[in-house]
């Protein structure tokens, strides 16, 4: 609080008073009164002004800065009113009592929102676990009537099944909710899990799937993992080159006190320029222009996951002529194979 | 023949999961009705429940724990629900096995048979005409001569043997490979199996192999 901006919004006190003292002391001269008089009865008036000034300025000072302080020392601003005592002059009363009632209000709506989008929330998860129902009718069909169509098919129905895990993974990584279950878990069975989800794809795009012998385990939560590794090795398959033998290579390594699997291929890369945003929500580059395909969504989630778990996620390329992600977890000696 | 009960209330799931196991050469049921579950399900005498952990009533962990104080039946529960905490939950109630919605079906009747094959007790060795097999040493044994296969000729005739006389598609063999760790392509498929059809010609077993064109091998 500034004095100067506190006495110009006095301006009516002032003038009055100086209008007021004019005023006296023309009156007091016009009687004849003692000079003596019209200092020491002026020199008490301007006294007793400035007490009273003084005192309004310092309680109002002392309150205001305050809260202008914590307000912008603090993270959540609308906590600011917990931080100060409550005035004790009227107008601050009035402020404070305000204050509350606004964020009071703005609480419920905030709440009401939260309510909203929890319902969709569930609604979405309830409706991937339905609309899974008929995705396993619809591969046990074609299964069962094997024919020449088969393979066709089934591809439809697992990209079917990637884009709803899909949006299962996305609203649960934007949610704080604790949907995970942290236990050991072997990064081979991981590694063969997605391996045998994209078994045809590989085969038919004649992509080799290189894996190293693993032998190392992580704490993680096992179908989240499945869901991370599975986006990458999409991501891998689906910018290949034309020109050479396709290749993904999955290798381990201990770096210190981290675990690392390593995801690399030798697709057409990422532009340099492109790299650092490729984990930006909805971010596509110049792949994504060029392939028309990506929702920017994938490495997204993938990225707000392992942030989740507690995993980090490292990226590499050269554009055309490798991508390599890493995933690093932490190293637990007890659960060494 | 070993009977499978599915225990699911999605009717077209069943219809397509018991077509999927009588081609097979299992024996299949579904319980048309939830009423009575527990003793329907005690009473169908299954060597094998495949059970649904979303079903009307009473859930499928709760029915769970209620067979398992009546009765071992091998149990491999099925759901679409993706929460890691139910497969904890579903293991400490005694089930054998869990698998997710939407399943590899060639997956699916795997586990079936590993399960099935551990409960029978003998799963490390076999015969095949007048000769012994040991799948963990990877050999097959004629009097004193003996045969060495690699890992993958092993995995491709173990599966052949299991169905022996019946054909094993490509995908079967591809799926159990990669079930095992071998991430090998087409190419590599064909050599293992032209390799495996050499040794055992050489063994003796001339033509053991037949190819089917466009469905498969079988082993006679």
């Amino acid at each position: 609080m500034k004095f100067g901006k506190y006495l110009k919004d006095k301006w009516v006190t002032l003038t009055s008073f100086g209008t007021f003292m004019l005023l006296t002391s023309v009156l007091l001269w016009l009687f004849h009164s003692s000079m003596e008089l019209l200092v020491m009865y002026s020199v008490l008036a301007v006294l007793f002004l400035l007490i009273d000034f003084g005192w309004d300025y310092f309680k109002r000072k002392k309150y205001y800065d305050k809260l202008l302080n914590n307000l912008e020392q603090l993270d959540k601003k609308y906590l600011v009113l917990e931080t100060v005592n409550e005035p004790d002059f009227y107008e601050g009363k009035l402020n404070s009592q305000i204050i509350y009632e606004i964020n009071k209000s703005m609480a419920e709506n905030v709440k009401q929102y939260e309510k909203n989008v929890l319902d969709f929330k569930e609604y979405i998860e309830m409706w991937v676990h339905e609309v899974k129902l008929p995705i396993s009718s619809l591969l046990l069909m074609c299964h069962n009537n094997k024919g020449n169509l088969e393979k066709k098919y089934i591809k439809q129905i697992k990209r079917l099944d990637n884009y709803t895990e899909q949006v299962l993974y996305y609203v649960r990584s934007e949610h704080a909710e604790k949907d995970y279950c942290i236990k050991e878990v072997p990064l081979k069975k991981v590694v063969r899990d997605v391996a045998i989800k994209n078994k045809d794809d590989l085969l038919e795009q004649e992509i080799d799937f290189i894996v190293d012998e693993m032998e190392y385990i992580v704490s993680t939560d096992y179908k989240w993992l499945v869901f991370i590794l599975n986006q990458i090795i999409s991501n891998s398959m689906k910018y290949k080159r034309k020109d050479v033998t396709s290749s993904i290579h999955l290798w381990e390594e201990e770096i210190g006190n981290r675990i690392l699997l390593h995801i690399r291929d030798n697709g057409i890369g990422i532009p340099e320029q492109d790299l650092p945003k490729v984990f930006e929500k909805s971010f596509t580059g110049e792949n994504g222009r060029k392939h028309a395909k990506s929702t920017g969504m994938g490495l997204y989630i993938v990225k707000s996951l392992c942030d989740r778990l507690g995993h980090g996620i490292l990226i590499k390329s050269v554009e055309g002529e490798y991508t390599e992600v890493s995933l690093v977890f932490a190293k637990n000696d007890f659960y060494k194979m | 023949m070993n009977k499978i009960l599915i225990i699911e209330d999605e009717i077209s799931i069943c219809l397509e999961l018991a077509e999927l196991l009588e081609n097979e050469g299992y024996e299949a049921d579904y319980l048309k009705s939830f009423e009575n579950a527990l003793e329907d399900i005690l009473n169908a005498n299954a060597d094998l429940l495949l059970l649904d952990i979303n079903i009307p009533r009473m859930n499928g962990e709760m029915l769970l724990r209620e067979i398992r104080k009546k009765s071992d039946v091998p149990v491999i529960m099925v759901t679409s629900r993706t929460g890691e905490v139910d497969e904890v939950l579903c293991m400490s109630y005694g089930a054998d096995d869990y698998i997710t919605k939407p399943y590899n079906p060639t997956i699916l009747l795997l586990r079936i048979a590993a399960i099935l094959k551990r409960m029978s007790g003998n799963n490390n060795t076999a015969s095949y005409r007048d000769a012994q097999v040991n799948f963990s040493k990877g050999t097959i044994c004629k009097g004193d001569k003996e045969l060495v296969l690699t890992k993958n000729e092993m995995i491709i005739f173990q599966i052949l043997l299991n169905n022996q006389n019946r054909i094993v598609t490509r995908d079967e063999l591809m799926t159990n490979l990669w079930d095992n760790d071998e991430f090998v392509n087409d190419n590599a498929l064909t050599v293992n199996i032209s390799r495996l059809r050499g040794k055992l010609a050489e063994f003796g077993y001339i033509d053991a192999i037949e190819t089917r064109k466009k469905q498969g091998y079988c082993l006679i």
